[in-house]
């Protein structure tokens, strides 16, 4: 018989987890999901120096194929201060201001958002299509799928505020280990206290949405000014 | 069973949410495209409509096995639970559940279903190789056969072992109670299953005539069976890339007290280098089947070099994974063999620092010789001597492990168990391919034997030579620990002997014909061949029938036979087998203390463990 664990445990005394465990699992994941979110759109680079040194067919970029900068400096700029906001909105919270975290969390979401609603106004009126060459198809591939990333970490972004709106002024005795996840065998601090994942959350947000605005400013640096 | 558990989120609600999603957006697809289909798809036939089907049938697919509650419930500001179905019974099985001893015997089961399948495939294309010209399929539904045999084994086996044995042991080894995040390793399994779905209805739309390189331009003029090729590897990278951060994510923050990265068991090891290169390289994958996407669908031009595009683009980019990829299928392989030799051998690890070197240097080298599959397409000849040479170094890290295996067993004292016999057979089998693939790498060599049955009987040594008996070798060791109950060891060395003599009969002749010539994908060939490739398909239909005593073993030991397994049956010293067997769903009463390597093996320390016994202070229930 092993000593190490028995099949007749009962599963609600086997000691809790340490909270810190799954702020530390967020903070890696979001550094491991920006390194592959890089390689990602690594690809759309090499498509876009690969096929702009090839020019096959002369149909690299024809004249008639124009990226317009105006709007997506636009999108860029919302890109970049949501980043700031939301970087600014993790450290408020980080320091104890759960006020000014939600205030600069919804200013974050509310520019991410605006830039995805600012690339669809783009595609809309862009005055080129997918067929016109090389230029087109890296242009319309690389943005279409990197607003998707954006729409995807707003999703993020809205769950941590959600959270932390819902459970604004909550304190540790508020809600009953299980209550609130149905989990009646699970005690960890997570559940006890919703709330305090919200920081490491919010860190780990911070971080990868920061690293998605470089990767913004590089699309925006490479494929409307170059 | 009552209608409610029949209705809730389980595997049945999510196959037919599953189709009800294909059809719905089938018709959405068709929608979308309406009379403008000549403008929006570029082989004239609808492709919108297929990519459609197949996103809104894996979303329902999904939504059906219960992935959509977690999403919804944190959209709301509900907050996270980490045990979904974590209870005892069959149900489990058949539904999303975060427990990852769960996760890991649905991956052995679901992927092991797939792999039969694929092999299937294989016994077909020897079949029709029995006869130089045309025996029962013509050309393009050969190509199809061969395409999805390729694809389902390259795109099923990069979770082959770290699905399984990954899943269930590593938490087990570093002392956890669960992975990082235990619903994202369900998900990256139940991926899976939809993308093996989806790549076997390509029959339904012509297949596709690719092989599983799915190059291009061939790849934007095939017909609709492509699109379920680029569904089906566009799943799996995902579900790589999501099984790679997991797992990642897990030897980072989750080893108990005492595990420092130089006691990680050399299994673990191999996991991480896999997990890294999963992470790194299935990304760009996934980047280069969206792109043709858009071209089929689209009809923008990424690979049209008529319009302003390049297919040597989707090559790149192809092998840009595609080699790292080979790495992910043989190092949990590697890790494997190190961590069984150590225990039939009596002896610790040998070289266990060098043993990580060579793991590390292995997945770092090899996002640095994709191009060696490119040397006769054409590239930049100033570019071949740099890849040549690279693709020749990373011959070295390798080495690195047969050293390490070699020098474990140095003087042992070696048991003949079946799983040692698997693992022996892999250091015979992995060298053939190791020393064949020298003539690969060489440009001179290569522009001869490129493309020829030596070049797929060289990765078939490698692959199947060092994945698939190394995947035996696990099963060997670790499924009694997973079930409970023992293999028959009779037939267990029955299945190995004659799986090791089929496998070398059919796959050393193959180097042989492709140095005469034949070519790859082709169902034609030389008359003068067909003595050898006969040869050939007879040991091929032997090595299936290996497979049937496999099957055979299974059902008898592991359903009727079933004699219990014990705690530690093979004397190990690592964690997991002073585990009872089963392993109970909490894993362990306490968080263990490591006070070693798990190799402590003629050593006077009887245990990796810093303190024992490890009492559970809990009380049992009632």
């Amino acid at each position: 018989m092993s000593e190490l664990a028995h099949h007749s445990t009962d599963y609600s005394v086997v000691e809790s987890e340490s909270p810190q465990v799954m702020a530390r699992n967020l903070r890696v994941a979001s550094q491991l999901w920006a390194s592959a979110t890089v390689f990602f759109f690594f690809a759309f680079l090499f498509a876009y120096f690969y096929l702009r040194s090839l020019n096959s067919q002369h149909l690299w970029h024809p004249h008639t194929v124009k990226a317009p900068v105006g709007l997506g400096t636009v999108i860029t700029a919302c890109v970049v201060v949501s980043a700031l906001a939301g970087w600014y909105a993790a450290r408020r919270l980080e320091a104890g201001d759960e006020r000014s975290w939600r205030s600069a969390g919804i200013a974050a979401l509310a520019l991410g958002l605006a830039a995805v609603v600012l690339q669809i106004v783009e595609f809309w009126t862009i005055g080129f299509g997918p067929t016109e060459g090389g230029f087109a198809s890296v242009f319309l591939g690389w943005t279409g799928l990197y607003i998707l990333f954006v729409l995807g970490t707003m999703y993020w972004l809205e769950t941590l505020l959600a959270t932390s709106f819902r459970y604004r002024g909550a304190g540790a005795a508020g809600h009953e280990p299980g209550e609130a996840s149905g989990d009646p065998g699970r005690t960890g601090d997570d559940i006890d206290r919703p709330i305090s994942l919200v920081r490491p959350g919010a860190g780990a947000f911070a971080f990868y949405w920061a690293v998605l605005a470089v990767i913004g400013v590089a699309t925006w640096l490479i494929l409307y000014l170059l | 069973m009552s209608l409610r558990r029949l209705i809730g989120f389980n595997l049945l609600s999510a196959v037919v949410l599953g189709v009800a999603g294909f059809y719905a957006g089938w018709w959405l697809g068709h929608q979308i495209t309406g009379p403008s289909i000549a403008y929006f798809s570029a082989t004239n036939q609808n492709d919108i409509a297929l990519f459609v089907a197949y996103l809104v049938g894996v979303v329902g697919f999904l939504v059906g096995l219960g992935f959509a509650n977690y999403p919804v419930q944190r959209l709301l500001g509900k907050p996270p639970t980490l045990r979904e179905k974590e209870q005892q019974g069959a149900a489990r099985y058949f539904g999303l559940c975060t427990d990852h001893k769960v996760v890991g015997i649905q991956y052995l089961l679901g992927i092991g279903a797939f792999i039969f399948i694929g092999g299937l495939n294989a016994m077909l294309i020897r079949f029709e190789l029995m006869r130089p010209t045309h025996l029962v399929w013509n050309g393009n539904n050969y190509l199809t056969l061969v395409g999805v045999h390729g694809t389902m084994m390259m795109g099923m086996m990069t979770s082959g072992i770290l699905g399984p044995f990954a899943n269930y042991f590593v938490p087990l080894m570093i002392g956890a109670r669960r992975m990082a995040f235990p619903r994202i390793e369900a998900l990256t399994f139940w991926l899976l299953m939809a993308a093996g779905t989806i790549l076997m209805t390509t029959f339904a739309f012509g297949g596709f005539p690719t092989g599983w390189t799915g190059y291009a331009p061939l790849n934007e003029q095939a017909n609709m069976g492509m699109d379920a090729y680029i569904a089906f590897f566009a799943l799996v990278g995902l579900s790589m890339t999501l099984l790679g951060l997991n797992m990642l994510a897990t030897v980072i923050t989750m080893r108990a007290p005492g595990m420092t990265w130089g006691r990680l068991p050399i299994f673990v090891w191999a996991t991480v280098s896999t997990s890294v290169l999963m992470l790194l390289a299935a990304p760009v994958l996934i980047s280069a089947l969206l792109m043709l996407t858009m071209d089929r669908a689209a009809q923008t031009s990424f690979f049209n070099d008529q319009a302003g595009g390049s297919s040597y683009l989707y090559e790149n980019l192809f092998w840009f994974f595609g080699h790292p990829e080979v790495y992910i299928l043989a190092l949990p392989g590697m890790g494997i063999l190190l961590e069984i030799l150590p225990v039939f051998s009596r002896k610790p690890l040998w070289g266990y620092r060098l043993a990580v070197t060579g793991m590390l240097g292995i997945g770092l080298m090899s996002f640095l010789v994709w191009q060696h599959h490119l040397f006769v397409s054409g590239i930049n000849a100033d570019v071949r001597p740099f890849y040549m040479l690279s693709t020749e170094i990373i011959s070295l890290p390798t080495g690195f492990i047969f050293i390490c295996a070699l020098g474990t067993l140095w003087k042992g004292r070696i048991r003949a168990t079946v799983p040692m016999l698997f693992s022996l057979a892999w250091l015979f089998n992995f060298l053939i391919g190791g020393l064949s693939g020298v003539f690969l790498s060489d440009v001179p060599s290569d522009v001869t034997t490129h493309g020829s049955f030596f070049s797929m009987a060289h990765f078939h040594y490698t692959i199947m030579g060092g994945l698939l008996f190394a995947f035996f070798a696990g099963i060997y060791y670790w499924v009694p620990k997973m079930t409970g109950y023992n293999f028959n060891e009779r037939l267990g060395k029955w299945h190995f002997w004659i799986m090791f003599l089929a496998f070398n009969s059919t796959f050393g002749p193959l180097l042989v014909i492709g140095f005469l010539g034949m070519p790859r994908r082709v169902v034609t060939y030389a008359g003068y061949l067909q003595g050898a490739n006969d040869w050939v398909s007879v040991s091929a239909f032997v090595l299936g029938a290996s497979m049937l005593i496999f099957l055979a073993n299974l059902i008898w030991s592991q359903v009727f036979a079933r004699v219990p397994t014990g705690v530690n049956p093979w004397g190990s010293k690592s964690i997991e087998w002073q585990l009872p067997s089963p392993v109970p769903v909490h894993n362990f009463d306490r968080i263990p203390t490591f006070g070693s390597d798990p190799y402590p093996y003629g050593e006077d320390a009887g245990s990796m463990l810093a303190q024992r016994p490890v009492v559970s202070p809990a009380r049992p229930t009632p």
